[in-house]
């Protein structure tokens, strides 16, 4: 008995076990009892036929084989290409899904298959694995269906059935309508189709994906250049992006989604429609930056930005025209702005807004495009066609030669500074509001000025003259100004100066009080004790002959001062002093705001009011230096607001320089205000004019003393950096230096270079013996 | 008295000589500058000028920066000076004359 069931071979059930699987893989109906005996007999198979397991293998492909035969013909019957897709989709729903069906009885063969593997390959760990992985998706049987599948019909037909899915596509673009559940049956195909565990995308990627790419790259290639000819950038460009976004959406629909394939498929769409055509596009940007066409500005970049290195020539493009924009635009205007900081700035701030909106409308402010327009900007503002400030070079203080000129911009923004805060008929006639935003807009310009020391020094001495004449149009403002001037970072030590001299302002209106409350001639003196480290440092003094009516307070001020204050010496900054006198004659009285200067002069008259008095006597009578005396006579000969002026002269001369010794002065008797062509017999007029804060001699110094200032700056901060890294590469040291004084000037590579020259003669630091570029420091 | 002067004046430029100027003094605003009285402008201390406020003084200043200005100087016997911040943590340490190391006492404070 036992041995009969022994006896149980492959031969015997087979006969039985056929007609069931056939029944199944055509999906016709099998009974309970048929599917139930299937198992049994490939249990029994299995379990007592040696050979059983492979034999049974071996005949269920011969059959699955003989079955997808029969429905490769039923497929290839049809001639016509959608026929075709439709029936192979057919053929493979069914069959896919019976690779659901019909592994399941044979879980035991994959079993035993498995075993025998097992015993030959003895390793524990791997049978427990695939022992556990008995589902589905891995099964023996689902796999050699598959794989069957995959090597006779698919191999077959598989490039009609994309070419004929690539019609279909293709029909499309040109569009025409058809079933899309035709491409995406195929595609599903392709994917469900790999039986490979470690990619189920393989026969996807390697045949449907790459034929779409393909067909779509070839259609492209065509009807691009296609149209580009008859049709021209511009609309093309147009084209282009409408096609994009189509292509786009068409690849989610016919492409397997999360594989990547609709990343890589835009990926050729925008190769072959912008990489492609990268010169012809860009060839059309700089025109189009130039006519300000934002809209299709907007268009060009979406497109370029598409592809690597698409953007980089507009932000050339850009760069170069708001540099030559704003130069043309600077030179075209240059009588006025030249002479007229209001205009000058104006001026530039239109050209920021213009540029600034033109990034805006045409590039969404994009990050780089704003860093291309800050970069041009700046060439613009620190351009020296239009005016030039003449500064002498390191070298020329330090012994050899060149002058290195730059842009007068700090100094006219300090100009316009300067009108906005003072009581000017400018800022007068602009409301509270509309002076800070001008402020601001000076802030704005400010960032992209590399002199900013310029600025700094001539923004202070606009200061020093608002304060210590009074002249300040609103000084809530003027306290924002250096806040704000912190804020956008000018260096602490120059800003917290700022800040003193209106504290210093304040303790001296204080001590002024103080002073006219203790004294009894003291209506007509006005006193400022200044901190002269936050004020006039390096700033040489004039002397002056005083009026004895001037005179006559100095001791009674230092006495004052003395008591309220020691260890402290005074020096009196005449030249900055000023006041008001009257002046009285046939005509009239008249107030004149003058400077000490010209009191000196004019009170020389007092005891001799009609005499004639020649330049030599001048002198002996004010002791006033030579340079001081020929221009304080000159602000009284030849006073640009007046009709009249107060001092009449002979012989003529053209400038103050020509006055000579005996050239002879005398008081204009005559001399009245002139209003509407006539003469009037009272009135106030304002002689100070600009106020010298220094001397002739040391003005002409000024830019030399900016030049000296940036060398010990430059040496500072080397030292700086080099205590801090010990040593350090040429190009390092460099780009730190830059960043530390960059918000006073740039430095000049001459200038860096003659420092550490100079910082190494006298063993500062010292080069590396191995490497000149690399520097040491030499504590 | 200016009610006198400009009678006079209105009569016109006679001879009019020591009260009936042709120039008279409104106003006058005086300016000076005050420093310390001092041999060397430098502290030997901090090195910054005396003139400015200390290092320390310059570091904290943004906190009250409209209280007065305190970082005054001091003069010591031996007539050298510093800031008076700066020398009164010097003396904890040392109670001589950085410059000249005598021993240090306060000849005068600045005000």
């Amino acid at each position: 008995m036992l041995k009969d069931k022994g006896q149980v071979t492959f031969e015997d059930k087979w006969p039985n076990m056929r007609p069931i699987v056939l029944k199944l893989l055509k999906q016709e109906p099998v009974t309970q009892i048929e599917w139930q005996d299937l198992f049994g007999a490939v249990h029994s198979v299995c379990l007592w036929d040696e050979r059983g397991p492979y034999k049974l293998r071996d005949a269920l492909q011969q059959d699955i084989m003989m079955y997808i035969k029969q429905a490769q013909a039923r497929v290839l019957a049809q001639r016509e290409d959608q026929a075709l897709l439709k029936a192979y989709i057919a053929e493979w729903g069914k069959f896919f899904t019976q690779c659901n069906y019909l592994p399941t009885p044979f879980r035991q063969l994959e079993n035993s298959i498995n075993n025998i593997s097992k015993v030959t390959s003895s390793s524990t760990s791997n049978s427990q694995k695939k022992n556990n992985n008995n589902n589905i998706e891995d099964s023996l049987v689902r796999k050699l269906m598959l794989d069957s599948w995959n090597q006779s019909i698919f191999m077959d037909i598989k490039q009609r059935l994309q070419d004929s899915a690539m019609k279909l596509v293709q029909a499309e673009r040109n569009g025409e309508s058809f079933d899309s559940q035709l491409v995406i049956g195929v595609r599903e195909s392709y994917v469900n189709l790999c039986s490979n565990p470690v990619d189920k995308l393989q026969i996807y990627r390697d045949n449907f994906e790459a034929a779409y790419m393909q067909a779509t790259e070839e259609f492209y290639k065509l009807k691009a250049n296609e149209h580009l000819l008859t049709n021209g950038v511009q609309s093309y460009m147009k084209y282009a992006d409408q096609r994009l976004k189509e292509e786009e959406a068409r690849a989610h629909r016919y492409l397997e989604p999360g594989s990547g394939s609709v990343a890589a498929l835009t990926q050729c769409c925008e190769k072959v429609l912008i990489g492609e055509h990268l010169p012809t596009l860009l060839a059309e940007s700089a025109p189009l930056i130039k006519a300000g066409e934002t809209e299709k500005l907007q268009l060009m970049f979406r497109l370029l930005d598409r592809v690597p290195e698409g953007v980089t020539p507009i932000l050339r493009d850009l760069e170069a025209h708001i540099v030559s924009a704003g130069l043309a635009d600077m030179v075209a205007s240059a009588d006025i702005i030249t002479t007229d900081s209001e205009k000058y700035v104006e001026r530039l701030l239109d050209l920021f807004k213009t540029f600034s909106s033109l990034v805006k409308d045409a590039f969404m402010d994009d990050p780089r495009f704003l860093t291309a327009r800050d970069k041009a900007y700046k060439c613009v503002v620190n351009d020296t066609t239009v005016f030039k400030l003449e500064l002498p070079s390191s070298a020329l203080i330090r012994g050899s030669k060149g002058t290195a000129p730059e842009s007068k911009c700090p100094e006219l923004l300090a100009n316009y500074c300067d009108m906005l805060l003072r009581k000017t008929p400018l800022s007068k006639r602009l409301t509270s509001e509309q002076i800070e935003s001008r402020l601001r807009d000076v802030l704005l310009v400010l960032k992209y000025i590399e002199n900013k020391d310029v600025f700094m020094r001539y923004h202070k001495a606009h200061l020093t003259r608002r304060l210590i004449l009074d002249s300040s149009a609103d000084s809530e403002k003027e306290e924002d100004m250096v806040e704000w001037l912190r804020e956008v970072g000018m260096p602490a030590d120059y800003v917290n100066k700022l800040a003193r001299m209106f504290q210093d302002i304040k303790v001296s209106e204080d001590l002024n009080t103080q002073f006219r409350g203790e004294t009894t001639r003291h209506d007509a003196i006005n006193i400022k004790i200044l901190n002269a480290g936050a004020w006039a440092r390096g700033s040489e003094r004039v002397t002056v002959s005083l009026p004895l009516e001037l005179e006559d307070y100095i001791p009674e001020v230092e006495e004052f001062y003395k008591k309220k204050h020691s260890g402290r010496k005074l020096q009196w900054y005449h030249h900055m002093s000023n006041g008001t006198i009257t002046f009285a004659n046939s005509v009239g009285r008249f107030d004149l705001d003058v400077t000490t200067f010209q009191m000196a002069v004019l009170f020389a008259w007092n005891q001799r009011p009609l005499e004639k008095i020649s330049y030599e006597n001048a002198r002996l009578a004010t002791e006033l230096p030579d340079p001081e005396l020929r221009r304080t006579l000159w602000s009284l000969v030849a006073f640009p607001k007046l009709k009249r002026q107060l001092l009449c002269y002979e012989p003529a001369v053209q400038n103050p320089k020509d006055f000579a010794e005996n050239t002879t002065f005398w008081v204009n008797q005559e001399f009245a205000l002139i209003k509407n062509g006539k003469p009037q017999r009272r009135g106030k007029i304002n002689l100070i004019g600009r106020l010298q804060l220094s001397t002739e001699r040391s003005q002409l110094e000024d830019n030399h003393s900016i030049v000296q200032l940036r060398i010990l700056r430059t040496q500072e901060a080397i030292i700086k950096i080099l205590k801090m890294r010990k040593r350090i590469t040429n190009t390092a040291l460099q780009s730190e230096l830059v960043e530390i004084l960059k918000n006073m000037f740039l430095p000049s590579k001459k200038m860096i270079k003659e420092q550490l020259e100079w910082l190494i003669e006298h063993k500062y630091m010292r080069r590396d013996d191995e490497d000149i570029n690399t520097f040491i420091y030499m504590a | 008295m200016s009610g006198d002067d400009c009678d006079a004046l209105d009569r016109g430029d006679s001879d009019g000589q020591k009260s009936d100027k042709m120039f008279t003094l409104k106003k006058w605003n005086a300016v000076a500058m005050w420093s310390w009285d001092v041999e060397c402008d430098t502290c030997a201390i901090c090195r910054v000028q005396v003139m400015d406020a200390c290092l320390r003084c310059q570091g904290e200043s943004k906190k009250d920066s409209y209280g007065k200005q305190d970082c005054v100087v001091v003069w010591g016997e031996c007539n050298h000076s510093f800031h008076f911040c700066c020398m009164s943590l010097w003396v904890k340490q040392n109670n001589r004359c950085p410059l000249c190391q005598q021993e240090w006492s306060i000849q005068r404070m600045g005000k």
